[in-house]
């Protein structure tokens, strides 16, 4: 149950794959850990895939958006990839559009989109 | 396989619980990815709802068969403090908790009906039906 | 007295079919007979007088699935409900007039036949015209989704960029159908712009609008731009009217024009070719 999610780092990118369902805990731990990361290495940009995610309620939905601002504050952007079809669906009827925040079909595709992002 | 099985709600945990019950049924009743991920996230609101404002209570899912038509009901039902103005729970945005404020009409819109009895010191009970197109 | 009825019923059965089927061909606007081949009607005549009897014992309920194998074929042959129910009606009247030609009624037993008559075809009716509806029903209900198949599938025209023509009417249904073949076509063909050609929707109320914005949205999330495409005048005009926000994301009047939009928003462009 004490199972992270890991954050890696490439070059001044941090790359975080969520590979299983994510409950209340374990959604605080990651907002944290990121924080703390891009405090750390002073990253410029973060993916986050979520090809693995099968749903996404409308708490860890705030967790995520919020996550999202607080990188920003810090100097970090954003890339969420992989949401899939159902997750984005049932987003979209509970009424949570995620404005503001860069997606991408998947990783590769948004690795490309942040790096295109921070050179501009 | 059983028609009919719960999780009652006492912790944080019991949500994933509740809402992984909820997954494996719809799976097993031929739902899609998507609709699975409707049920799933509407069983999580449900639950969540519980937990924050009644502090327990349970969730109960059974598979249902009417005329020609399969799908799965989900009751959530607790001895809370029960709601005090519906229209307002049922407005788009209202929150008391910090979160979105998208929960019950969030539900309500991903499942095909939708049923909220509550009486106030009494508690609340809500019924969803999703139907298997 | 009710198995002597069966026997003369079952006796006289060829002379009380033919009877049937001209009183049926009789009747003016209903052609379901001559449509259909003559051993085809016969058969039919035959599984119809079949059912008919079924129950004629006391204590014999019709057979259920007999009765919706039976109706499953009446509702194919495009037989309608005021046909059916003609049917049972001229089968009893001409049951009737031949026991009684035959004498199995008499002045003197009249009263109780025509109560066996009602205790057998009353039920009967109501199970024929309740397996019909269920029938009917089947059918509407598998044509519906034959509709919604056949009525939104995104075409990948070229690498990362598809196209989703609407065609007809679309209701909140439909709406939630198009926008999961919508995503699910998105992620598999890895499209980065999708289309959506509007040309074929007759009218775009505030409801459809909402479920087009909401499409466009989610399309958004999983990672790939949505565009309006196919916008006719008259559209236009009633977008404006009803105030309808559509400013978050692209739109133009012609496909045309959209693929060129969309081909420059993935970095590339249409050149011709001199040909030798």
């Amino acid at each position: 149950m004490n199972m992270r999610i890991p954050i890696l780092k490439l070059d001044e990118i941090l790359i975080v794959s969520i590979q299983w369902e994510l409950d209340d805990q374990k959604a605080i731990q990651f907002q944290e850990d990121l924080l703390n990361k891009i405090h750390g290495t002073s990253a410029r940009g973060v993916v986050i895939d979520l090809t693995p995610i099968d749903f996404i309620d409308s708490f860890i939905a705030k967790v995520l958006g919020d996550v999202i601002s607080m990188s920003r504050l810090m100097g970090a952007k954003v890339v969420i990839t992989g949401i899939q079809p159902g997750v984005a669906i049932t987003l979209i009827e509970l009424g949570i559009r995620l404005e503001n925040v860069m997606t991408a079909l998947d990783l590769e595709n948004g690795l490309a989109r942040l790096r295109a992002e921070l050179e501009a | 396989m059983k028609d009919r099985s719960y999780v009652d709600i006492f912790t944080e945990w019991d949500i994933v619980a509740a809402r992984q019950l909820g997954r494996n049924e719809a799976k097993e009743i031929g739902f899609g990815t998507v609709d699975q991920a409707r049920i799933t996230t509407a069983i999580s609101e449900l639950a969540r709802n519980i937990y924050l404002y009644a502090g327990t209570g349970r969730i109960e899912i059974s598979r249902i068969h009417e005329k020609s038509l399969f799908g799965i009901s989900i009751v959530a039902s607790d001895q809370g403090p029960g709601i005090a103005d519906v229209r307002q729970v049922m407005n788009d945005g209202y929150t008391t908790s910090g979160g979105l404020g998208a929960g019950m009409p969030g539900v309500k819109r991903l499942m095909d009906e939708f049923d909220l009895v509550t009486k106030q010191g009494v508690g609340t009970t809500i019924t969803t039906i999703k139907w298997l197109r | 007295m009710n198995k002597k009825m069966v026997v003369a019923i079952n006796a006289h059965m060829d002379e009380i079919l033919k009877r049937w089927q001209r009183g049926m061909e009789d009747d003016k606007g209903e052609r379901y007979f001559e449509i259909m081949p003559e051993h085809l009607v016969d058969k039919t005549s035959r599984e119809f007088a079949e059912l008919m009897t079924s129950n004629l014992l006391e204590n014999d309920v019709v057979n259920p699935e007999k009765l919706s194998d039976f109706t499953g074929k009446i509702v194919r042959f495009g037989w309608s409900i005021k046909f059916v129910n003609k049917s049972i009606d001229q089968f009893s009247s001409v049951s009737f007039d031949v026991l009684e030609e035959n004498e199995v009624i008499t002045r003197d037993n009249l009263r109780a036949y025509m109560d066996i008559f009602v205790r057998w075809i009353t039920p009967l009716r109501e199970s024929i015209i309740e397996a019909y509806s269920v029938e009917w029903e089947r059918t509407v209900s598998l044509q519906k989704i034959a509709l919604q198949e056949l009525s939104a599938s995104l075409i990948p025209v070229f690498d990362k960029i598809s196209v989703m023509p609407l065609v007809g009417t679309i209701d909140t249904e439909r709406a939630k159908l198009i926008m999961e073949n919508l995503l699910e076509g998105v992620v598999k063909q890895r499209a980065e712009v999708v289309l959506l050609d509007i040309t074929g929707v007759p009218v775009v109320d505030t409801m459809v609008a909402h479920h087009i914005i909401q499409a466009a949205d989610a399309v958004r999330l999983v990672g790939a731009k949505c565009m309006l495409v196919g916008i006719r005048p008259e559209i236009a005009q009633t977008i404006v009217t009803l105030g309808i926000e559509l400013t978050d994301f692209t739109t133009t009047s012609t496909l045309r024009r959209g693929m060129q939009e969309a081909l420059k928003m993935t970095n590339r462009q249409m050149v011709e070719v001199d040909s030798q």
